[in-house]
């Protein structure tokens, strides 16, 4: 197929995409909508984890700490500071992500491997410690419940808290954030995360600090996922351990793995899968867990690709030997 | 003036001394060769040059600054660019890419989060015409994992050069290619080398006194002997330690 015929299929692939987002509110009933938001935010969750997963080769255990604190400085803000606008609170949750993970990320820095997989663990665990331990400010095992204001748009007051304006105000933030991780793969710091785990050493030579470049992109993945936490935090209307403790990692990696870190939809299509057979094993049994991780094991075995990995070798797709597919994006 | 100067430069691995004082200038326009037996630590002194090992005692000078203690980005920077003796290439990437990250470091483009350089003109344009230098045009859009092998080492060249740098270090660049296409890379580093400084360090005599201003003979850890082509072919030492068993 010619390049600009296969650019075209995928522009209008795009619009038909963007254009069943926009009219779910009328396909599906409230309780299936609440669903679809759900999957959308983790579909950020599990976008950014695969920034550092799938692109920089790095296993974290710890991505929950940034998802949770996301959740928790929200709920924070929400219930400390009165009257703050609602973007405000989602900026200062965000802004407050960034400064943990550049905390985090510079006592991380010369660390890979294994090293870096147990740290972050080690990190997680201490910020679900302080989750726990600080009741005064997290509730610690109670939470915190927050009453989300309602979105000033300068006309009108919105309320988004439920139902389709949710769903809306998630598309479009949560949505122009996974926008973004997608063209921040094409972007120089994107780029250079790729030519780093494919040969740190040379990179270095070339002129750069592959440590500052990790730092980056460490910083940029946790302040996503803790975007993600915030929206997590207006869905339940509450906010608890439970965003930070160590299921909501496994959660992330099992989205991940499943959905296929190989190609940027991949950890989408997880965390779409996730949710909605979590949703459905959780009514039949309370051993769902079990289930999910019968079903993470097998698709580790036989099918390291992921869900997008099998999804391009049944339409004869791309090539086996990428299991990165981003290589493949790059012109 | 000296670009390069290497002063006392001491290098022990736990133990082994590998390197025990050595001392030369690199001038701002010379090619400049150092040879040696295997093991004579040649690939050493590249490394305490470009700052992957720091030696053990000595100084590194670049433009009359004292740089040994620089990390290696910091020193590519400055423009300072090796070679590698083990073709040391982004595998799977294609030669444009390659090149690419170095032309975009060259201007600062490495960490930007919204600029992309494939989408950048003169950052492609440049990146066109190193692939063009080294010969690999028409391979382009290849990836590095399935060029030839002299193909390979041309690129490994062009990832060099894409810092356009003004020091360049060459570590045997003709290593296992054939004689036609080492004929060719002496031809296309005189060609590229002209307006810079460059150290090789090379096996084959053949490229060594066709392409050296200077060449300096590396032998248990010091200098033995330093000069022009004429004056080592000359020099009995040499004659003795090394270029005997090649030429008998
Ligand atoms: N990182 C290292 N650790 C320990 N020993 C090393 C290290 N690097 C090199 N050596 C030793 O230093 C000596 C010189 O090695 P070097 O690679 O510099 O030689 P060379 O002159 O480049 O040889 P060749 O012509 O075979 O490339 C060798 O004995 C080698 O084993
Ligand atoms: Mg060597």
């Amino acid at each position: 197929m010619m390049a600009s015929q296969k650019a075209m299929l995928h522009r209008v692939g795009l619009a038909l995409a963007l254009a069943l987002l926009l009219v779910m509110p009328w396909l599906l009933g409230s309780y299936q909508l609440r669903l679809f938001t759900e999957a959308v935010i983790f579909s950020l969750y599990a976008v950014s984890y695969n920034m550092l997963l799938g692109y920089a080769g790095l296993l974290s255990f710890g991505h929950a700490m940034f998802f949770g604190w996301g959740a928790f400085s929200f709920a924070v803000a929400l219930n400390h500071f009165p009257g703050i606008p609602l973007m405000g609170a989602v900026m200062l949750a965000v802004a407050s992500t960034t400064v943990i993970g550049l905390v985090v990320g510079v006592l991380l820095l010369r660390v890979k491997g294994t090293p870096f997989a147990l740290l972050t663990l080690a990190f997680n665990a201490l910020v679900f410690a302080i989750g726990i331990k600080w009741h005064s400010v997290t509730g610690g095992d109670d939470g915190l419940s927050i009453a989300t204001p309602a979105l000033n748009l300068g006309f009108t007051d919105l309320v988004v808290s439920s139902g389709p304006n949710f769903y809306y105000f998630t598309l479009v933030i949560v949505g122009a954030a996974i926008a973004f991780a997608w063209y921040f793969t094409r972007t120089a710091m994107g780029q250079s995360v790729l030519l780093i785990r494919e040969n740190e050493e040379r990179m270095r030579f070339l002129g750069y600090n592959t440590n500052v470049s990790r730092l980056i992109l460490f910083v940029l993945s946790g302040a996503l996922a803790g975007l993600a936490g915030s929206f997590y935090a207006i869905l339940n209307s509450f906010v608890s351990l439970d965003a930070v403790s160590i299921e909501m990692t496994t959660k992330v990696l099992l989205m991940t793995f499943i959905g296929g870190t190989g190609q940027f939809l991949g950890p989408v299509a997880g965390a779409f899968f996730f949710t909605y057979v979590q949703n459905f094993l959780s009514d039949l049994t309370d051993n769902w867990p079990l289930i999910m991780g019968a079903l993470f094991i097998a698709m580790v075995l036989w099918v390291p690709g992921g869900l997008a990995g099998l999804a391009a070798k049944l339409s004869g797709g791309r090539k086996d030997d990428d299991p990165d597919g981003t290589l493949a994006g790059m012109e | 003036m000296a670009i390069l100067q290497v002063n006392g430069v001491h290098k022990d691995f736990s133990g082994l001394q590998v390197l025990t004082g050595v001392d030369f200038e690199v001038g701002e326009k010379e090619r400049f060769s150092v040879i040696g037996p295997n093991g004579a630590g040649k690939t050493t002194l590249f490394n305490i040059i470009s700052g992957k090992f720091r030696p053990s005692a000595g100084q590194v000078i670049f433009e009359g600054r004292d740089i040994s203690s620089l990390p290696t980005y910091a020193r590519a920077r400055l423009g300072m660019a090796r070679s590698f003796q083990i073709t040391n290439i982004f595998q799977r990437l294609s030669a444009l890419d390659n090149i690419l990250a170095g032309v975009r470091s060259r201007v600062g483009l490495r960490h930007h989060l919204l600029r992309r350089p494939h989408h950048d003109r003169d950052l492609m344009e440049r990146s066109e015409e190193i692939l063009e230098r080294v010969g690999l045009a028409d391979q382009r859009h290849t990836p590095a994992q399935e060029l030839a092998y002299g193909q390979q080492r041309a690129l490994e060249m062009g990832v060099t050069l894409s810092l356009e740098p003004k020091l360049v270090l060459l570590d045997e660049p003709t290593a296992g290619m054939s004689r036609q296409e080492t004929e060719e890379a002496i031809s296309m580093i005189r060609r590229v080398t002209r307006e810079t400084a460059c150290v090789i360090i090379e096996h084959d005599m053949n490229v060594v006194f066709s392409l050296a201003d200077r060449i300096s003979v590396l032998h248990y850890g010091v200098m033995l002997a330093c000069g022009t082509p004429e004056e080592i072919r000359a020099d009995q030492r040499v004659k003795d330690a090394y270029l005997g068993e090649e030429e008998a």
